[in-house]
C-alpha cells in the first residue's frame, strides 16, 4: 500500500502537472476565472485521463510495443483520449441526463487539454504496470484538478482587490501562478528525503 | 428533457453558480431555453469543432425548460442557477465514485490476485458499478429537483456603448 500512497504524492504534488511540468497551461489561464468551473473542469479531466491511461496502457502493450508500431504512438493516443470524451459523453447521456446537461460542456474541452495526453506519455517513460499506470494517471489529474481550484481561488480574490492598473488581468494571474509554483515547488523537498 | 419548478427551496441560505440562457421557444405555460457558454470557452476559433458554439448538437442536448411565471419570450436571455453545493455534490457523484470503486476495486484485485488481467478487470467492474450507483443517485436528484437550474432575473439588453451586462449586473 506503501508503494500505491507513495505514487499518488509523487504524481500529484512533486511532479504536477500543471506546475512542475507545464502541461496544461490553456486550461490553467482560461478556465479558472471561478472555483466552480475549474472544479467541473477538474472533475471531468480526472475522470478522462484515468480511462484515457487505460486505453493507452492496453495499446502500448498489446499493439505498439509488440508490432514495433511506436512511432504511432502519439496519433494512437489522441485517437484514444478524443473516444475516451465521447464515450464519457454518451455513457453520461444516457446514464444520467441530468448530470449531463449540468456538467456536460467541460467534455469536449478535455479534447484539446495537453496535459491528458501529457500523462498518457509519461506513463510510456514510466514503464508502469496496469494498475500503477491507472493510479498514476488518477493521481496526476488529482494535482491537476487540485492546483485548478487553489488558482481559481486566489483569482477570485484578486478580483476584488485593487490591483495597480498596468497589472490588472493576465498580468496579476500570471504572478499569481508564479508564486504558486514557488509554493509547489516545496514539495520536491519530498523526494530528496 | 426535464421539466423543473422555478425557485430553491431554500435560496436564502446557498450559493448560487449562475450562467446565461437564451429562450428558444415558449410552450404555453412553459419556455424553453438553451445554456449559453460565456465564461470558459465558445469564443475560441475552435469552438465549431468542440461543440461549445451557439445551437451545436451539444448545447440542444442541454436545453431544459421552465415554468413560464416571468412572461419570458423567444431571443431573451435570463440568468440561471443551480446551488453551488449541488453542483459540487454533481460533479463529485459523477466523476468520483466511479473513478474511485475503480480504484479500489483494481487495487484490491492486484494485491489479492496479483496480475494485470485480474486488475483491468475488477477495475472495469467497478466502473461499470460506479456509473449504476450514480445513475441511482442522478435520480434522486433530478426528483428532489436539485439538479435542474432555476430562473433567477432576466439579463438587461445591452447598453448603447455596448456593454455587457451578464452575471454580475
Amino acid at each position: 500500500m506503501k508503494d500505491v500512497i507513495l505514487l499518488i504524492v509523487s504524481a500529484a504534488l512533486v511532479n504536477n502537472v500543471i506546475l512542475a511540468r507545464f502541461l496544461g497551461l490553456c486550461s490553467f489561464m482560461g478556465v479558472t476565472t471561478r472555483v466552480d468551473t475549474a472544479l467541473g473542469m477538474g472533475a471531468a479531466c480526472t475522470f478522462v485521463i484515468t480511462l484515457s491511461a487505460m486505453g493507452d496502457w492496453a495499446v502500448e502493450q498489446y499493439l505498439l510495443v509488440p508490432y514495433g508500431l511506436g512511432y504511432l504512438r502519439t496519433v494512437a493516443f489522441i485517437l484514444i483520449i478524443a473516444s475516451a470524451v465521447q464515450l464519457n459523453e454518451a455513457i453520461f447521456r444516457k446514464f444520467s441526463p441530468h448530470l449531463f446537461k449540468l456538467l456536460g460542456i467541460y467534455l469536449p474541452l478535455i479534447t484539446t487539454n495537453c496535459a491528458v495526453l501529457g500523462v498518457c506519455l509519461l506513463l510510456v517513460e514510466g514503464k508502469y504496470g496496469f494498475m500503477d499506470s491507472t493510479v498514476f494517471a488518477f493521481a496526476s489529474s488529482l494535482g491537476y484538478s487540485l492546483v485548478m481550484v487553489l488558482f481559481a481561488g486566489l483569482r477570485e480574490r484578486v478580483a476584488l482587490a485593487d490591483v495597480p492598473r498596468i497589472f490588472a488581468g493576465p498580468p496579476i494571474g500570471f504572478i499569481t501562478a508564479s508564486l504558486l509554483a514557488l509554493a509547489f515547488m516545496g514539495f520536491s523537498g519530498m523526494s530528496a528525503n | 428533457m426535464t421539466q423543473l419548478g422555478d425557485s430553491f427551496p431554500d435560496a436564502g441560505d446557498r450559493e448560487v453558480t449562475e450562467g446565461i440562457a437564451r429562450v428558444i421557444s415558449v410552450d404555453g405555460t412553459m419556455v424553453w431555453l438553451e445554456p449559453e457558454q460565456t465564461t470558459a470557452c465558445g469564443g475560441c476559433a475552435s469552438s465549431k469543432v468542440c461543440g461549445a458554439e451557439p445551437g451545436s448538437r451539444r448545447l440542444v442536448a442541454r436545453r431544459f425548460s421552465l415554468v413560464n411565471h416571468d412572461d419570458l419570450r423567444v431571443g431573451e436571455h435570463v440568468v440561471v442557477g443551480v446551488s453551488s453545493s449541488t453542483l459540487l455534490r454533481a460533479s463529485m457523484t459523477a466523476y468520483g465514485v466511479p473513478l474511485l470503486l475503480m480504484l479500489v476495486s483494481g487495487v484490491t484485485a492486484q494485491k489479492l490476485i496479483g496480475g494485470d488481467g485480474a486488475a483491468a478487470a475488477a477495475t472495469l467492474a467497478g466502473l461499470v458499478v460506479g456509473l449504476g450507483l450514480v445513475r441511482l443517485w442522478s435520480m434522486r436528484f433530478s426528483a428532489r429537483g436539485e439538479l435542474t437550474p432555476h430562473f433567477i432575473r432576466r439579463v438587461p439588453a445591452p447598453g448603447p456603448d455596448g456593454a455587457c451586462h451578464g452575471l454580475d449586473g
